[in-house]
């Protein structure tokens, strides 16, 4: 038990990790990364939506889509709804609790809508069939693994606006290529795994 | 808006990848072989067209607070339309593809078109929106596969070409066309690392392209006015 | 009483459009879902069929073997096919292993794996390269592993940790089958 809860972290946070390895969620990555305050604020938003979609998630689909055989075609249909109500949640409260951080998102909050890695965590949670624990684990991992990248990401594009680089490369070209040097660093972690 | 507009748009100016910088999760994740990218790129572009007729089609009865609500889940239909027809026909690209075929659903182009387009214009503009936009990213994946692939791992063609019993194959088991010796390709490529860098440098050239020809128009108009 | 008409009017419209697609999806699934079945037992077969051809398979209960093994069954005229489910570098790797009554090992076929492209990948391709790596495990007995580690498999290049991986599992279904035989 032990053992597979640290297996699934360690993977969600730096094996797998859903940004440099799995292409999941590039496009928030991209978009809040490139000051450190909308990075933070993005990533608590995206631990907070990716924990909770997980564990009503697994719900949904243990209590309500299998017993009914509809699993196999409403998945995808009930996953994003339940997302897509969660961050109309997130977004609410946000507004009325922190208004400075939501004003800061903008656009980008109801974005968390079209995080694949929101999407794509329930959707694998299902497909290496977790149990509850587990599913949970492995959203709010991921989401913290979202966050490890997304604010190492921040720091460096800071740096960025004071290199010098071809002009073509302006806006996410140069971003992308630099990215792409993190998922090398990513892949040192590739095979790490706990000894059962 | 004629058709023409509509296509340079979708494939050159307005690009849904290199300009629009949207949808770019499964564009570097998949795009490692031809058979992936040619059959994702035709995937989001059906879906993306249904989408858009039945978007535009019932726009004038969408109440403006739950329009995205509205939009996502008739996505999701499409999208799960394709995801089980493709389980059915051609396995080996509903293997291939994985994670990658749901999670359309979320690829930021297809919302992004009914948000912006179809939501507004009338349904045979959109059907052609649908089928530009499409074709403009089917046309990136497809840029990004033939390059990571034949620098990557040396084929082209690669689950497509080449198969057991015929020249196509739609199984998956071709090998592709072998123009890099085996283990002499920079395997990196294939690699997310690969996906980042190769993306990122698309884009570059698609940058400097655009300001390069928008800067001749500019020389041009001055000219004229001279 | 307009609020009220307000707040529902959009939920009804919200309601309809997840009624209808639920209904298409409904349908689609229907004339879908016994070819979906089929392929899925199709190429469970094939793969057993690749590993250790017998004409007919009996499941067998493994409630209380190591976690990594999934299924096995009894081939018809001796020997098992093992299912077993290992972590490669990208996730689970997936494989079917035969195994020949003298528990040797009479083939692998890696069935699911979402292991690095042109890399890992190789171990479930169908291609030369593939074709040399999995019948390195063809006569293999007792504990497999690869030559970094002490054995005589030769990893794929770059994927030390898929066939590592692949290695565990050949070895695991060794194990279960000299307990079953």
């Amino acid at each position: 038990m032990f053992a597979s809860i640290v297996t699934i972290s360690l993977a969600a946070i730096l094996t797998n990790n859903f940004i440099f390895s799995q292409f999941l969620g590039i496009c928030p990555f991209l978009g809040v990364s490139n000051k450190m305050s909308t990075a933070t604020g993005m990533s608590v938003a995206v631990i907070f939506v990716m924990t909770m979609a997980s564990a009503i998630c697994w719900v949904i689909n243990e209590f309500l889509l299998i017993p009914f055989g509809v699993a196999g075609f409403m998945q995808t249909v009930a996953y994003i709804l339940v997302i897509a109500v969660l961050v109309q949640f997130v977004e609410m409260f946000l507004k009325k609790a922190i208004p400075a951080l939501y004003s800061a998102m903008g656009i980008f909050l109801p974005l968390i809508t079209t995080n694949c890695a929101v999407l794509g965590v329930v959707l694998l949670n299902t497909q290496n069939s977790y149990n509850f624990l587990e599913s949970v684990i492995d959203g709010f991992t991921g989401g913290i693994g979202f966050t490890v990248a997304i604010v190492l990401f921040a720091s460096v594009r800071e740096r960025l606006e004071f290199a010098d680089y071809p002009k073509a490369f302006e806006g996410f070209a140069i971003c992308l290529v630099t990215a792409a040097l993190f998922a090398l660093a990513f892949m040192g972690f590739s095979g790490m795994k706990i000894p059962v | 808006m004629n058709a023409k507009k509509q296509l340079t748009e979708g494939l050159i100016t307005n690009n849904p990848v290199l300009v629009q910088q949207i949808g770019l999760c499964a564009t570097m994740a998949i795009s490692t072989t031809l058979f992936n990218g040619i059959g994702m790129g035709l995937s989001v572009l059906i879906i993306l067209t249904c989408c858009n007729v039945v978007v535009s089609a019932i726009r004038k009865i969408i109440p403006g607070q739950v329009r995205l609500a509205i939009f996502v889940v008739v996505i999701a239909g499409f999208v799960t339309i394709v995801d089980l027809l493709l389980q059915a026909f051609i396995p080996a690209l509903s293997s291939a593809l994985g994670v990658f075929i749901p999670l359309i659903v979320v690829n930021c182009i297809i919302i992004g078109r009914a948000e912006a387009f179809s939501s507004k214009e009338g349904v045979f503009l959109s059907f052609r929106d649908g089928v530009f936009q499409g074709l403009g990213y089917t046309c990136v994946l497809v840029i990004m596969c033939l390059f990571r692939e034949l620098l990557g791992s040396g084929t082209i063609g690669g689950g497509l070409l080449n198969g057991a019993n015929s020249f196509i194959t739609l199984d998956g088991t071709g090998a592709g066309i072998r123009i890099i010796p085996e283990g002499f390709g920079a395997g990196a490529l294939i690699l997310p690392f690969g996906g980042f860098l190769t993306l990122g440098l698309l884009m570059a050239v698609m940058q400097y392209a655009l300001r390069k020809s928008s800067e001749k128009k500019a020389k041009k108009e001055k000219e004229v006015k001279e | 009483m307009k609020k009220a008409i307000d707040f529902i009017k959009p939920a009804v419209i919200l309601l309809l459009v997840a009624a209808v697609v639920a209904l298409v999806l409904g349908l689609v699934d229907m004339m879908t879902r016994d070819r979906i079945e089929a392929i899925a037992e199709q190429t469970k077969t094939n793969a057993m069929n690749a590993v250790l051809e017998a004409p007919s398979y009996e499941a067998l209960d493994v409630t209380g073997a190591p976690a990594d093994i999934d299924e096995a069954y009894a081939a018809e005229g001796g020997g098992w096919v093992v299912q077993v489910t290992e972590t490669g570098s990208q996730g689970a790797v997936t494989m079917m292993v035969g195994v020949n009554p003298d528990l040797t090992c009479s083939g692998i076929s890696v069935t699911k794996s979402s292991e690095t492209a042109g890399l890992g990948a190789i171990a479930s391709q169908q291609s030369a390269a593939g074709d040399a790596f999995r019948s390195q495990f063809v006569g293999q007995s007792g504990t497999v592993a690869v030559t970094k580690d002490g054995g005589t498999i030769n990893a794929l290049t770059g994927a030390t940790i898929t066939s590592r991986a692949i290695s565990t599992g050949v070895t695991a279904a060794l194990a279960l089958c000299e307990s079953l035989g």
